[in-house]
């Protein structure tokens, strides 16, 4: 038997081999964090653990064993929106929005690793999700709005 | 109305249930997707409830179109109400007007004129109401933010709540109503943010792949591992011993795991003994153009004019070439998934289709049911371009739910989604046309194959835009050795990207520049004025031959909309780099112009990927690149800066904005890997034919 503390709640699992995106999902119930490509290469699972972008489903919940977890639905506990959730909205960064928990979580975590990162390390940063959408020019200003607020000047 | 038929509070506006389509859709719905229209009876369109908030019905669904919030602000707008107090209820069959299905923007339109009538029945209501009760003449009223005035007496006002109150209303849409002007629209063609946007941020949208119902189990099913295989035998033995497996089933073709756990299931399956009888498939990629060009078939003519003997006759330079687009996978984010649940004989599916309506048929029949005693409710749709009409994990959910006796959920993977959905089919080209030495298109000939057994995928497009005067395109069907269907744009990216490159040959060869060689030989005002606006948005610099700038551009028409997209890029090694891309869009009277320029910047990037990266791989007959790790695609770090011009009039009909740009963008950046290089890319995708 292992715990992990998602968003802030203790969850037990019995089997420490179980993966962690399933737990996550069916075990836990949060389904914001979504399932697209099972390999590592899509960043739709993208979860943070102690702040850092895990790709969920390419580890088992023993990996994460008493880590601390948050998922998409962690962002807003408060009911506010993240400034990066609300940074989503305003660009108009989504079209079906499938892979957007995953690169919002992506965002969150190279904010909390660079306060003010330079467009290479964006660019770097953001490449390891997809959106099949492709509105990653949107995704990327939604980003530069989220990390520099007040100075975006486009509409 | 409610299910127990009593009607609730609010003022509810029915109409005809399967208005909008005309009989030659229906038609075309049931020969091409086995839908049956139920007896028109008829069907909520739109409530205001006693709060003055609206709810709006529509068959339609959402999978990133944006049509949730396209349908609200035509709404809001007719019924003088914030965006933000209207409500859009898509996709379930219990609750929404009979649908044919989300796969044309003309059919969204037609959906988009019923609601606002049913709005502007509303409004007309509430006038009427109000006068009642302000005793004034309706004609001194004006509705507007939810509440009705006086235009004399600003002081003498009622809401909508207060005159709903706890009445229950029921009128039928007047469909001869007066619709507002568009002088008077106040939320059509101003930016919105989606009205379910913070759903998406927060990870509280639901997808088929996130529904889990109660006792719900896990499926696993056994995938066939080339098209046609056929089962010989099967040892499910160790497979039932496996932790977590309730159920190993067998019924006909189907076999599954049914298990507590998507890893049990999976894992059971895994060890499943299986034997695959013939006939083993024997084409791999490299057959295809043979494939396409022997088993052609059923050549059907598109377009016809003039004499092709006399055209080539009176042409001083004639110019043939051919062209191929491999298989590509439409691949959306969310594989598709679907969670059925019996009740007695009543069937509730949960599956992110474009057709509920279809697949509630569908599973009437397959089960001997009434189609009321199912119902089919798509969710939020993590895309689909095209591909989610047919829906076969919806049948093995159902089928496997109704075995079990308890809900089951089944979901591909991402390989099985690329391997066991349709592709887009590959296709090949002949074009062969005649100009004159002053650059005048005279006679255009071509032959386009395409893989498949529907022959409207391959005709859509394939008509020439250009003046000349002896044309004759013809379409043929060509067999398929993997399951193709429709893919955004259908045929028309593919057949685009023939001719577009085609007519920058021709360019080329009469020593002229792309844009001056077009415009020479259109004399369509729209497709003139959508290249002149691309051309000039771009900047660019007019040159007879390779510039080696990597420019290029192309045009393109879909679903009544017309556009051109000019590139800029630079080609190293074998790696293009895609810069820039300017489109203009002309797409008539746009409601969500937002809504608009995000779909057409995704139809560009995902149209850049065909041109670049994507083809789907075969050996004998299985596919060979099945998941994101060894097909790839765009990425954030591929991707352009791309404007979009919306250029249409307001007057011109509202047409589709989701397809036109994925159109010409393949032959733009071809067309500009020859004007860096100098070498022409007739093959895609051209990163695999670089040198
Ligand atoms: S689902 Fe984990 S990276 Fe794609
Ligand atoms: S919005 Fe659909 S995949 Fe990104």
């Amino acid at each position: 038997m292992v715990t992990i503390f998602i968003n802030g709640e203790p969850h037990d699992a019995a089997d420490p081999s179980r993966n962690l995106l399933s737990f996550i999902r069916f075990d836990a119930g949060l389904t914001g964090t979504k399932y697209g490509c099972g390999e590592g290469v899509c960043g739709a699972c993208t979860v943070l653990v102690d702040g850092q972008p895990l790709r969920s489903c390419l580890s088992t919940v023993g990996a994460v064993a008493g880590g601390s977890l948050t998922t998409i639905e962690g962002l807003a506990p408060e009911g506010a929106l993240h400034p990066v959730q609300q940074a989503f909205i305003d660009e108009q960064a989504m079209q079906c929005g499938y892979c957007i928990p995953g690169f919002i979580m992506t965002s969150v975590a190279l904010l909390n690793r660079e306060q003010s990162p330079d467009r290479a390390q964006i660019r770097e940063a953001l490449s390891q999700n997809m959106c099949r959408c492709g509105t990653y020019q949107r995704i990327l200003r939604a980003f530069e709005r989220a990390a520099s607020p007040g100075d975006v000047t486009h509409a | 109305m409610p299910e127990d038929g009593t009607p609730e509070a609010g003022l509810h506006i029915l109409g005809e249930g399967g208005l909008g389509f005309p009989a030659p859709q229906r038609t075309y719905a049931r020969v091409a997707y086995g839908n049956t229209q139920p007896d028109a009876e008829k069907a909520r369109w739109l409530t205001v409830r006693p709060d003055g908030s609206v709810v709006a019905y529509a068959g339609k669904v959402e999978y990133g179109q944006g049509i949730r919030t396209g349908l609200a602000i035509e709404v809001a707008d007719e019924l003088r109400v914030p965006l933000a107090n209207v409500e859009v209820v898509l996709g379930d069959t219990a609750r929404v007007p009979w649908d044919m299905g989300t796969f044309g923007s003309q059919s969204t339109a037609r959906v988009g004129l019923q609601l606002r009538k049913a709005a502007a029945t509303a409004r007309q209501a509430l006038l009427e109401m109000a006068a009642d009760r302000l005793d004034l003449p309706a004609g001194d009223l004006r509705a507007e933010a939810g509440r009705i005035s006086s235009s004399s007496d600003g002081n003498r006002a009622i809401t909508y709540a207060d005159l709903i109150g706890g009445a229950s209303i029921v009128h039928d849409i007047d469909s001869d109503i007066a619709l507002t002007p568009r002088a008077e629209f106040s939320v059509m063609g101003k930016t919105h943010t989606r009205i379910d946007a913070e759903a998406r941020v927060t990870g509280r949208a639901l997808y088929s792949q996130d529904i889990v119902v109660d006792g719900m189990l896990f499926g696993s099913v056994l995938r066939r591992p080339w098209r046609g295989a056929a089962l010989q035998s099967v040892d499910t033995s160790i497979a039932e011993r496996m932790p977590g497996v309730v159920q190993v089933v067998r019924e006909d073709d189907l076999v599954a795991v049914l298990a507590d756990t998507d890893e049990h299931a999976a894992a059971a399956m895994n060890l499943l003994q299986t034997q695959w009888g013939e006939p083993a498939p024997t084409a791999s990629t490299i057959d295809l153009p043979e494939i396409l060009l022997s088993s052609a078939h059923d050549p059907f003519v598109t377009q016809e004019a003039g004499s092709l003997e006399e055209g080539f006759t009176a042409a001083s330079g004639v110019l043939e070439a051919t062209y191929f687009v491999p298989y590509v996978s439409n691949a959306p984010m969310e594989p598709r998934a679907a969670v059925a649940s019996w009740d007695g004989d009543r069937l509730t599916v949960w599956a992110g289709t474009q057709r509920p309506f279809g697949i509630n048929t569908e599973l009437a029949q397959r089960f001997g049911l009434e189609e009321s005693q199912v119902r089919v409710i798509a969710p939020e749709i993590g895309g689909g371009f095209g591909s989610k009409s047919p829906y076969p994990v919806a049948h093995e959910a159902s089928r496997l739910a109704r075995i079990a006796g308890r809900p089951v959920r089944v979901a591909y993977t991402r390989a099985e989604d690329m391997i066991y959905a349709t592709m887009r089919p590959a296709a090949l080209f002949r074009i062969k046309s005649g100009f004159t030495a002053d650059g005048r298109l005279v006679a255009w000939e071509c032959h386009a194959y395409h893989a498949g057994d529907r022959p409207f995928l391959g005709r859509r497009g394939s008509d020439s835009p250009y003046d000349a005067a002896h044309v004759r395109v013809t379409t043929y069907t060509s067999d398929s050795p993997l399951s193709t269907g429709s893919y955004r744009s259908l045929g028309a990216a593919a057949n685009h990207f023939a001719r577009e490159v085609h007519i920058d040959e021709v360019a080329a060869a009469v020593g002229l520049d792309p844009v001056e060689f077009r415009l020479r030989n259109l004399s369509h005002p729209r497709f003139r004025r959508v290249l002149e606006h691309a051309a000039d948005a771009h900047g660019w610099q007019p040159a007879a031959g390779a510039s080696r700038r990597g420019q290029g551009i192309a045009i393109g028409v879909d679903v009544g909309s017309y556009i051109a997209t000019a590139v800029q890029l630079d080609v190293g090694g074998r790696e293009v780099r895609l810069d820039r891309v300017t489109a203009a869009l002309d797409c008539g009277l746009v409601v969500n112009p937002e809504g608009a320029r995000n779909q057409v910047e995704g139809s560009i990037v995902m149209g850049m990927g065909t041109a670049l990266y994507e083809a789907i791989d075969f050996q004998d007959g299985r596919v060979l690149n099945a998941g994101f790790t060894r097909y790839r695609v765009p990425r954030s770090s591929d991707a352009p800066a791309i404007e979009t011009l919306l250029v249409g009039d307001d007057d011109t009909p509202s047409t589709g904005a989701g397809e036109p740009g994925i159109v010409p963008i393949a032959a733009a950046i071809s067309n500009a890997v020859f004007d860096r290089t100098g070498e022409r890319q007739r093959e895609l995708p051209i990163q695999r034919h670089l040198r």
